[in-house]
């Protein structure tokens, strides 16, 4: 390999994860903007154009406020959670796909962080990383609310990985690997000549079971009973201050963009277009394009959801989790599986 | 440099194992095994068999160690009593183990690459052996029986848990 190569291979590892944290600014803002537009009043719109410099003020001021770090706190537990956090936020995307191959200089370069043949597994492995920094702030910090947030989401987030990754495995039978690229590839072409091979037409229970699972990962509203404030304080991070307060913060932005572009991935092409071949620097630019219109636009679901439904009870939420969205992933599976049966016979 | 990495990476896998062991405190037992955990996934992913190392992560780290973690949070196990000493049988019987562990070891480091098994017929690929693909061709082809045997094992494993864990009906 020469220098130019090593080069490419550490561009496409590294800038993801330094491009994720710079689209959370702006998505702090678009979130507050739009919860405005929702609650009819105006949102941020002093600091800067439209408000748009409120963020990075924000950012500003949690980087440069006091630390408060209580006396009875287990000290290397309570620092490393965070950062925990942030690293299984930032470490999902590497798997995901972008745009189509370019061809520069001789050279095929995927748009991707690392093709590896495990890609879901990879993320579902990724997954349970972040359950540990969330019980982890919850027990080092010493708190009985914090605890309890800990011990809660804990909970949720394995009894509904259970749901989502089954609602997964109905994509990883139709498309026979675990790849994301080749996901990606299998959606590419049309059905009936007009409308798009994306999974979500041939397993839309799988998708809705997985988007809802997502929202339970991710810790957004109507499933964010780790902090639920009227009765936790914060939950899990009742304790912090500062930019350690604030990395939870980035983390659970970052999982929604990391969620939103995994869901598009899986159930609506990825990158792809029907009838969309991309050539060319222009051509691949365009598909990366593609690629973020379809994530902003779950994002924006994201946001919708959390200001329109209000949160669950834990006990609805396990009964949820495991009596409706469990046995629905597996008549999925099932689904799945006899669609891929008939699809062999020809 | 690939080497050494490896070898760092097992060396890690012991320090951490050792870890679990000797610190008092059980959620720092637990975690320190998690590390443990995912060091060993990191070697089976230097190894080329990366299926094994992401459901290394994702069963053991991911779901038995989390359950581990879970239960020693609800029941807020503090720090053990403070090891008086007194215990002769343990003493004794712990380093009758720990020489016939050795011994094993020093065997087994002696005995090594001479008693290799005999090489299959057909030498399987190493590139592609620990791939999802040829991995799920060996477990639902030529060890379907197998497979599923363990997959009715581990059901009636879970219905016996159910059954113990049940509460009793009121008569």
């Amino acid at each position: 390999m020469t220098l130019a190569d090593w080069g490419i291979v550490l561009a496409r590892v590294v800038l993801p994860p330094l491009i994720l944290p710079a689209i959370v600014i702006p998505l702090v803002w678009y979130e507050r903007r739009v919860a405005a537009l929702i609650q009819d009043r105006h949102g941020p719109n002093r600091v800067g154009p439209f408000g748009l410099l409120q963020s990075p003020a924000d950012i500003l001021k949690l980087f440069t406020k006091e630390e408060v770090v209580p006396a009875s706190v287990d000290k290397g537990l309570f620092y490393l959670a965070p950062a925990l956090a942030v690293f299984a936020a930032l470490a999902t995307f590497v798997v995901i796909p972008y745009g189509a191959n370019l061809h520069a200089g001789g050279r095929d370069i995927p748009l991707i962080g690392a093709d590896v043949s495990i890609g879901v597994l990879y993320i579902f492995a990724i997954t349970s990383i972040s359950v540990y920094a969330i019980v982890l702030a919850g027990w080092s910090s010493n708190d009985k609310y914090s605890l309890m947030g800990g011990i809660r989401s804990s909970a949720q987030i394995i009894s509904y990985e259970l749901a989502m990754t089954t609602a997964a495995a109905g994509i990883i039978l139709a498309a026979g690997s675990f790849r994301l690229s080749d996901i990606v590839v299998m959606q590419e072409s049309t059905i009936l000549g007009f409308i798009p091979r994306w999974n979500v037409f041939f397993q839309p229970l799988g998708f809705l079971i997985f988007f809802t699972a997502t929202f339970a990962e991710t810790n957004r509203l109507p499933f964010d009973l780790p902090e639920a404030e009227a009765e936790l304080v914060a939950g899990y991070h009742t304790e912090y201050s500062a930019m350690h307060f604030g990395s939870f913060f980035l983390a659970e932005y970052v999982n929604v963009i990391v969620s939103s572009a995994l869901t598009t991935t899986l159930y609506f092409g990825g990158w792809s277009l029907p009838g969309f071949h991309p050539t060319g620097p222009l051509g691949v630019a365009a598909s990366v394009v593609i690629f973020g219109l379809k994530t902003a636009f779950f994002v924006t679901v994201f946001v919708w959801v959390r200001w329109t439904l209000p949160r669950f009870r834990y006990d609805q939420l396990m009964r949820l989790g495991w009596k409706a969205l469990l046995p629905l992933a597996l008549v999925n599976l099932l689904w799945a599986a006899a669609l891929e049966m008939w699809r062999a016979r020809g | 440099m690939e080497r050494l990495l490896f070898d760092a990476v097992l060396a890690a896998v012991v320090l951490f194992a050792g870890l679990m062991v000797v610190l008092k405190h059980p959620v720092h037992s637990v975690l320190s095994l998690v590390v443990a955990f995912f060091a060993l996934a990191t070697g089976y992913v230097m190894l080329g068999a990366p299926f094994v190392g992401a459901l290394q992560v994702i069963v053991y780290a991911g779901a038995i160690l989390v359950l581990f973690l879970f239960v020693l949070m609800l029941l807020n196990i503090a720090r053990p009593p403070a090891d008086r000493g007194g215990r002769p049988v343990q003493a004794f019987l712990g380093s009758v183990g720990a020489v016939v562990f050795a011994a094993m070891l020093l065997g087994a480091l002696r005995s090594s690459g001479a008693a290799l098994p005999a090489a299959a017929a057909v030498p399987p690929d190493p590139a592609s052996l620990g791939e999802p693909a040829s991995l799920a061709r060996v477990l639902f082809a030529d060890y379907l029986l197998h497979f599923e045997a363990i997959s009715v094992l581990l059901l009636a494993a879970l219905v016996g848990a159910f059954v113990l864990a049940r509460r009793e009906p009121r008569t």
